[in-house]
């Protein structure tokens, strides 16, 4: 059962990367990922199916937030270089991730290097991300603000 | 349209190659060693871009797995170097 | 059907090359290591994925490869960046024209 979801995660890469639908690709596809499944260590939550569809609606729903973050900072970073005057105050500003899990942690820091002129350098003990940012002047508040939006999500994503 | 096509690829490539060499200059010509990992990692991005382009080209799409396996082995690579620079040590 | 296509990779393939374009002038332009990793991490996002939506429009074959490359690019761009910012930190590059450094302070206790 603790091999079955990895499996179910990983056949459609495996699919995708190969291009058949052939039965013969899907069976050795179906090895291989049984093959991954038990060398990787095992799972320390266990998957709530009947939390999966929720779930899935928070993921989709952060993966299309983090889109547009994606945009704004590509187009941030644009101006920033193509205008002569290089209007930059960089800084490293401590963010605290407010929890203790260190699978939310990880996404967040991930989540924050996406975000406009952001870029995690550093993750303490305490789950505080030490963030480069391009425009350090800003108010603090903002920025905490923004933090507890991205948590709310990850906590409906991962629970 | 195909024609135009062909022409704004030629143009891409050939600027894309300026940019490579660009990135070699940063790498023989950088301020410190992180400096020079960052020009080396941005080359191998500009490769993949470049194998993109041929892809394109040749309407072929085999160049995209040469693409897949060199961002899979520069992602290593760079995340591998980093790690020695930082740690002096890999494991 | 074909034409429209056309058109659209066009468009992308001149947006994912000024994208590539302002990356690399980034890298000549800001000052340190820390604002470069800003620009550069823009290159592998944009630049390369913007080229790879043209080319899925146009080889039909390379779909899933494709769509596998840019996952693998939205993914690993942050965390190259972020591992070369951590090495960057880790053997003391020092910030150019910082304004404030929260990591300096907490860490400065440390022989």
């Amino acid at each position: 059962m603790r091999y079955l979801w990895v499996m179910i995660s990983l056949l459609p890469v495996y699919l995708a990367l190969t291009a058949n639908l052939e039965v013969s690709n899907l069976i050795v596809g179906a090895l291989l990922t049984l093959f991954v499944a038990v060398l990787l260590p095992p799972m320390q939550r266990s998957i709530n199916v009947a939390r999966l569809p929720g779930a899935l609606l928070a993921l989709l729903q952060y993966i299309i937030v983090l889109m547009i973050e994606l945009i704004r900072s590509g187009l941030q970073v644009a101006r920033i270089v193509l205008s002569p005057s290089l209007p930059i105050r960089p800084g490293i500003i401590a963010i605290p991730s407010g929890t203790n899990s260190e699978l939310a942690t990880a996404l967040s820091a991930h989540a924050i290097s996406v975000t406009p002129g952001e870029l995690v350098v550093e993750i303490d003990d305490q789950g505080v991300m030490y963030t480069h940012c391009l425009d350090a002047s800003q108010p603090e508040e903002a920025r905490l603000f923004a933090q507890r939006q991205r948590h709310d999500l990850l906590r409906r994503i991962i629970q | 349209m195909s024609a135009v096509l062909d022409l704004v690829l030629y143009l891409a490539l050939a600027i894309h190659l300026g940019l490579l060499a660009v990135c070699v200059w940063r790498v023989w010509r950088g301020e410190n060693v992180i400096d020079r990992l960052l020009g080396a990692d941005v080359f191998a991005t500009l490769v993949m871009a470049v194998l993109v382009l041929v892809a394109l080209l040749t309407l072929n799409s085999l160049y995209i797995d040469v693409a897949l396996a060199l961002a899979a082995l520069g992602f290593i690579g760079t995340i591998a170097l980093a790690k020695y620079i930082a740690d002096q040590q890999i494991f | 059907m074909q034409p429209i296509l056309e058109l659209i990779a066009i468009l992308a393939v001149i947006g994912g090359t000024a994208f590539s374009i302002t990356g690399v002038l980034g890298l000549v332009r800001l000052p340190d290591v820390y604002t470069r990793l800003h620009a550069t991490g823009k290159v592998g996002v944009f630049g390369v994925v913007l080229l790879l939506i043209a080319a899925l429009l146009l080889t039909p074959l390379g779909l899933g490869k494709g769509l596998v490359l840019i996952v693998l690019l939205l993914i690993g761009g942050p965390v190259t960046a972020h591992a070369l910012a951590s090495a960057a930190y880790r053997i003391r590059i020092p910030l150019k024209h910082a304004l404030r450094d929260d990591l300096a302070e907490t860490s400065e206790p440390e022989p």
